[in-house]
């Protein structure tokens, strides 16, 4: 079985950029990645472009052409991907699936978005779906998890907000995150309430940036120059995409999607959660990093404030988490979040990631969920990256 | 204010509309012929064997199983706060997702029963009301 390389990484700064567009933002990271790789575009023969909102919030489609045009990457199958928060993984998937089936060699992955914009409200699931007309909106499917967690396992606000406080110490450690300054658990909770318990530094922001990585065969990372073991080799151990089901009573407390995803994710890396050294997950809001951390087995069940308390997912610690600030710190710009995750882990794995980087860090996970549905998720992409 | 009976409903099969104010209104759902379900909200097919569904009457009393309080930017023409929750039905084995009565926020707790009301609440997103379903809490017994 072939197993992709990600050859080249583009990145910019996530935060209000009002004055750009998610053309420019995109056209930007994707030339940022070609230059990274040294390919030139006429070398990347399939592209995949991220995006959830922009036919909702501008009225624009089929943004990915737009997007390569500008580069110079033309003439070839463009797809462009919708999948909520996962858009970026399940880009990422499909540019792996088409290298691993053989019907591409290099494969250009964009995620763009603009969601600082005030005609955004509280993001939902679905306009027309049931739930969302009855009041779902995003935190607080979040929220009824974090009530249920506090309730059956002690989970405290502390410990909510010691997730805000250590991403947004990795945030400060990094040029591409919106928020860099220190906060304290102090300041998390007395943020104002946005969804009980969750607070406004429990919350992403909403953010607009960009996104890209290069995937390519093995054999055309050699033809670029590469070779295997050069720090500049990062494997695709495993790259899927999970979706969830109508189970009820569905039980608040994790998502079996997401365990199911994990354990396949570690089984195709040949891996697991001891041999993880950094991990990048969607801390949308901060239950949601407690509870990936127990899903991706991290600690167990129920442990997972315990862990964030302990230090062990602190840059430095035993599982560092979210170095790259996470949504929390970043910024969420949707469709940009799960590319962005990934040029993380290439940064660690390189031995590029600056003040953040995790010592010696030779495999990372990327996991991110998109959209609930039936008390369950729509979507969960899980990436292991290897050098 | 239009009277509820001019009202239309958020959807259509998700609860019963009560003729008159004294009779309690229940949630509907789903279920084949075969025995699968029931399902909540009613699906188009069964999505065990793919059969036509029936309706189900789900009753209309639950308690909490878990709730929330929506404190910003309320969608759809709601109060703020809003709150809703998921409720486990005392008739079936169902959890659901349902919107909170907002009048008794205090009153909300993990394990409180609540009984399903119907009324005008919020709008379609253009500013035409609709009938939603809520739970409130339940009165006192005995």
């Amino acid at each position: 079985m072939t197993t992709p390389v990600v050859i080249g990484v583009g990145m910019m700064p996530f935060g209000k950029h009002p004055e750009r567009t998610i053309v420019d933002m995109g056209a930007e990271v994707a030339r940022a990645a070609l230059l990274d790789a040294g390919l030139a575009p006429t070398d990347i023969d399939m592209g995949f472009f991220s995006n959830v909102l922009a036919g909702r919030l501008f009225g624009d489609a089929t943004i990915g052409q737009n997007v390569l045009w500008e580069v110079g990457v033309n003439r070839i199958p463009v797809v462009n991907v919708e999948n909520a928060c996962t858009s970026g993984g399940t880009a990422f998937m499909l540019a792996c699936n088409a290298i691993k089936a053989g019907e591409a060699e290099a494969v250009m992955v964009v995620g763009s978005e603009k969601t600082a914009v005030p005609q955004l409200g509280l993001i939902n699931s679905g306009q027309t779906e049931l739930d969302t007309q009855l009041g779902l909106v995003a935190p607080a499917g979040f929220a009824l998890r974090a009530c249920r967690h506090m309730a059956d396992y002690g989970t405290t606000l502390e410990q909510l907000a010691l997730v805000a406080v250590k991403n947004r110490r990795h945030g400060s450690l990094n040029p591409a995150a919106m928020y860099r300054q220190l906060t304290s658990v102090e300041e998390v909770l007395s943020s104002p309430m946005i969804v009980d318990p969750l607070t406004r530094l429990q919350c992403c922001p909403n953010a607009d940036g960009a996104a890209a990585v290069v995937v390519a065969s093995p054999a055309r990372a050699r033809r670029a120059g590469l070779l295997p073991g050069d720090p500049r080799w990062v494997s695709v151990r495993a790259a899927l995409l999970a979706t969830g089901s109508y189970e009820n009573p569905q039980d608040l407390l994790r998502w079996e999607t997401d365990y199911r995803a994990a354990a396949l994710a570690y089984e195709r890396a040949g891996l697991g959660p001891a041999d993880v050294d950094v991990v990048e997950l969607h801390d949308a809001f901060t239950i949601g990093e407690i509870i990936h951390c127990e899903a991706l087995g991290l600690c167990p069940p129920g442990e997972g404030g315990l862990l964030v308390q302990s230090g062990a997912t602190t840059l430095g610690g035993r599982v560092p988490v979210n170095v790259s600030g996470g949504l929390l710190s970043r910024g969420h710009p949707t469709g940009a979040t799960g590319v962005a995750q990934l040029v993380e882990l290439v940064q660690q794995l390189r031995g590029q990631a600056g003040a953040r980087q995790v010592e010696g860090a030779k495999i990372g996970l990327a996991q991110c969920m998109g959209g609930d549905k039936s008390g369950d998720t729509k979507s969960c992409t899980m990436v292991v990256l290897g050098r | 204010m239009a009277s509820p009976g001019s009202i239309r409903p958020v959807a259509t099969g998700v609860f019963t509309m009560p003729p008159d104010d004294t009779t309690a209104p229940h949630l509907l759902g789903g279920a084949c012929d075969r025995g699968h379900g029931p399902f909540f909200p009613r699906p188009t097919y069964c999505p065990r064997c793919l059969d036509p569904v029936h309706e189900v009457d789900l009753g209309g009393h639950g308690t909490i199983y878990s709730y929330t309080v929506v404190r910003t930017r309320p969608p759809l023409g709601f109060p703020q706060p809003y709150a809703v929750g998921y409720i486990d039905l005392e008739e079936y084995p169902l959890r659901v997702f349902c919107l909170l009565d907002p009048t008794c926020l205090d009153e909300l707790k993990i394990g409180r029963r609540l009984r399903l009301r119907v009324g005008p609440f919020g709008d379609d997103g253009s500013g035409e009301p609709l009938l939603r379903p809520l739970f409130t809490v339940a009165e006192e017994e005995g």
